[in-house]
């Protein structure tokens, strides 16, 4: 599903001079897997999330994402494949104010080549559990709810791939195994999904966890038993 | 992508910031009202003006003034010398004069009953009728028997009739103009409002000798038109008709003329230098107004590019690519402004309308002005748009989500 191969990624600080943010990375990710990205902040995490989101190129190195090569994808070809394969959860959620949760999750259909949105929204809100919650407005939600509107989102033009970056930094503990065991119900059903976090609680509910520091993956290993949030919320 | 689909969706989010897309129509609801305003307002003014020359001044008039007394008025001066005599010997002593009228006028109230009224009283002959083109609509004008005879006979306009008869028929009623009673003959023809906002149906017009011996007691005239057959030849007949004023009034070589003259040419000079004010300078502060207003738009569409930075970001996740940004901001600042400028059509025709029936001005045709205003919201629109719709389209996804 995702390979990396050697992928680095430098910036080039405005003051003059160089950050190497991803250093030779080389990782795989295999369709249907849960994968979790740990690392302080600063580690390079969010840049590697970038580059898997194609939101970013990185600098060297081969990415594959569904076996095709997606590296050195013009500007706009990017935004094609993000809106077709990938799909974004952010800790903040990003739902536009002022819009109710379906329209929220029918924005990405804005943008892909569908000829009508037919009752996709709907039924990914459906998906997430908030059916009653169609016409409401983001401030009508809590953050729980919220996150499970952006996850409807993520998952409405059916993306190969979820990509959720801290997902649950923003919620309390109930809320967060509630994201959490949506993120596993998605993932038994054959989804593909990486996590980034820095909270080894959330990490633990994942099949895999890769620990990033200093650009550079140091640990890859996978977790015996994973937690189950449905079974801890209760 | 589908456009319609996206511009469909920037509308329904459009309506959802009203205070933020009220502000970004305002520059352009209240440029271009001005300019609505100013246009249509110009056109009618100038369609009443050249009404007014053409009434007033035909190619084949001459006028003659006193001295002092300019076409627009201005101080009367003291040593006031032309008489009907005067005019009279030019009519004679030149070739091609068709016909002639002397005037002289003055302000007093006017009674009838109960009501007073203060109108413009004018002296006139017999030949008013033809030379200014100003007929009685109802009754009859006065003839020259009434002239010889000084009679005391008045054509009252219609201001005056409205004022002083209300509901009953004015034809043949008696008025006293000052302390001198007067039979109503006739009813002018509608005027309007002079350039000056002098009410031109607020005016008597009596025999000119009347006037002098009744009501003024003077025997000088304030101006008199002359009508020339040929109206190629207004221009040279000038030196002639001031050698002949200059020879009767006996000035010498040095002395400056007691009188002028004036001619087609010069009104359509002074015709031309208001036409300039009114279809250069007005819409000019006009259009000042509107590229400010344009500059208003980008600076809160700048502003909201700012304060929409994760919006955008998260567009570009969800699969916008730069252009569709672009697209919707551009969009946004179009249709502001544009439908800004729909508004501000309105609101320039409604001010239009209620300005020009205040000074009398006749119908007001929108057409041209709305057309202008309408292509000048949309360049606005798309000018005011172009720079914030780039910076938007500029911004990197990952920047803008952090």
């Amino acid at each position: 599903m995702i390979e990396l191969q050697g992928i680095s990624k430098t910036y080039i600080r405005p003051t003059g001079g160089t950050v190497q943010a991803l250093a030779d990375i080389s990782f795989h990710v295999k369709r249907g897997e849960f994968v979790a990205m740990v690392g302080s902040s600063g580690s390079g995490k969010s840049t590697l999330m970038n580059i898997l989101g194609l939101l970013d190129l990185p600098t060297q190195g081969r990415y594959l994402l569904d076996g095709q090569d997606v590296s050195s994808l013009s500007v706009t070809d990017q935004a094609r494949q993000r809106n077709k394969k990938i799909g974004f959860v952010f800790q903040t959620f990003h739902l536009l104010p002022r819009t109710t949760a379906l329209e929220n999750v029918e924005l990405p259909l804005l943008y892909s080549d569908r000829a009508s949105f037919e009752d996709l929204g709907r039924r990914a809100l459906e998906a997430v559990g908030l059916a009653d919650r169609v016409h409401h407005r983001p401030f009508e939600l809590s953050g729980g709810q919220q996150q499970r509107v952006a996850i409807a989102r993520a998952l409405v033009n059916e993306p190969e791939l979820l990509l959720a970056d801290e997902p649950t930094g923003n919620l309390d503990r109930g809320s967060a195994l509630e994201v959490m065991s949506i993120f596993q119900a998605l993932n038994r059903a054959g989804r593909t999904i990486v996590l980034v976090t820095h909270d080894r609680e959330i990490a633990n509910h994942c099949h895999r966890i890769a620990r990033i520091e200093a650009g550079l993956i140091v640990a890859d290993e996978r977790v015996a038993e994973p937690k189950d949030a449905l079974q801890e919320a209760k | 992508m589908n456009t319609m689909r996206l511009t469909w969706h920037s509308v329904r989010m459009m309506n959802r910031y009203k205070l933020r897309t009220s502000f970004m129509m305002l520059g352009s609801i209240i440029g271009v009202a001005a300019l609505t305003l100013v246009v249509s307002v110009g056109q009618a003014t100038e369609r009443k003006m050249l009404k007014m020359v053409a009434q007033v001044f035909g190619d084949s008039s001459v006028i003659i003034l006193d001295r002092g007394s300019q076409m627009m008025g201005g101080p009367r001066s003291p040593g006031v010398r032309l008489k009907v005599d005067d005019i009279e010997a030019v009519a004679k002593g030149l070739p091609g004069i068709d016909a002639w009228d002397p005037q002289q006028g003055i302000s007093t109230p006017v009674r009838h009953g109960e009501a007073t009224e203060t109108a413009q009283i004018l002296g006139e002959s017999e030949r008013s009728e033809r030379v200014w083109n100003r007929r009685a609509s109802r009754g009859e004008f006065f003839d020259q028997a009434a002239v010889t005879g000084s009679a005391r006979v008045a054509v009252i306009g219609q201001t005056v009739a409205n004022e002083l008869f209300q509901n009953e028929d004015p034809l043949g009623a008696d008025i006293q103009i000052g302390a001198v009673p007067f039979r109503v003959i006739g009813i002018l023809e509608p005027w309007g409002t002079d350039p000056h906002g002098m009410d031109r149906d607020n005016e008597i017009v009596v025999p000119i000798t009347t006037l002098m011996r009744r009501l003024t007691n003077v025997d000088t005239i304030s101006s008199a038109k002359l009508l020339v057959s040929d109206a190629g030849r207004t221009e040279e007949m000038t030196p002639e008709i001031s050698r002949i004023l200059r020879e009767r009034h006996r000035l010498s070589a040095g002395q400056p003329d007691d009188f002028s003259i004036l001619t087609a040419t010069e009104v359509r000079q002074m015709v031309g230098q208001v036409q300039r004010v009114l279809f250069l300078y007005l819409p000019l502060v006009a259009a000042v107004s509107l590229v400010a207003g344009g500059i208003v738009s980008t600076s809160l569409m700048l502003a909201s590019v700012n304060e929409r930075t994760a919006e955008i970001g998260l567009r570009r996740a969800v699969g916008a690519r730069a252009e569709d940004i672009r697209l919707q901001f551009l969009f946004e600042a179009a249709a502001t402004t544009v439908a800004g400028g729909i508004a501000g059509i309105a609101l320039g025709y409604a001010g239009a309308r209620l300005g020009a029936s205040r000074m009398h001005l006749g119908d007001i045709t929108p057409w041209t002005a709305a057309l202008i205003g309408l292509s000048a919201s949309t360049v606005v629109g798309v000018a005011a748009g172009l720079l914030p719709a780039l910076r938007a389209a500029r911004l990197h996804p990952t920047e803008a989500l952090r």
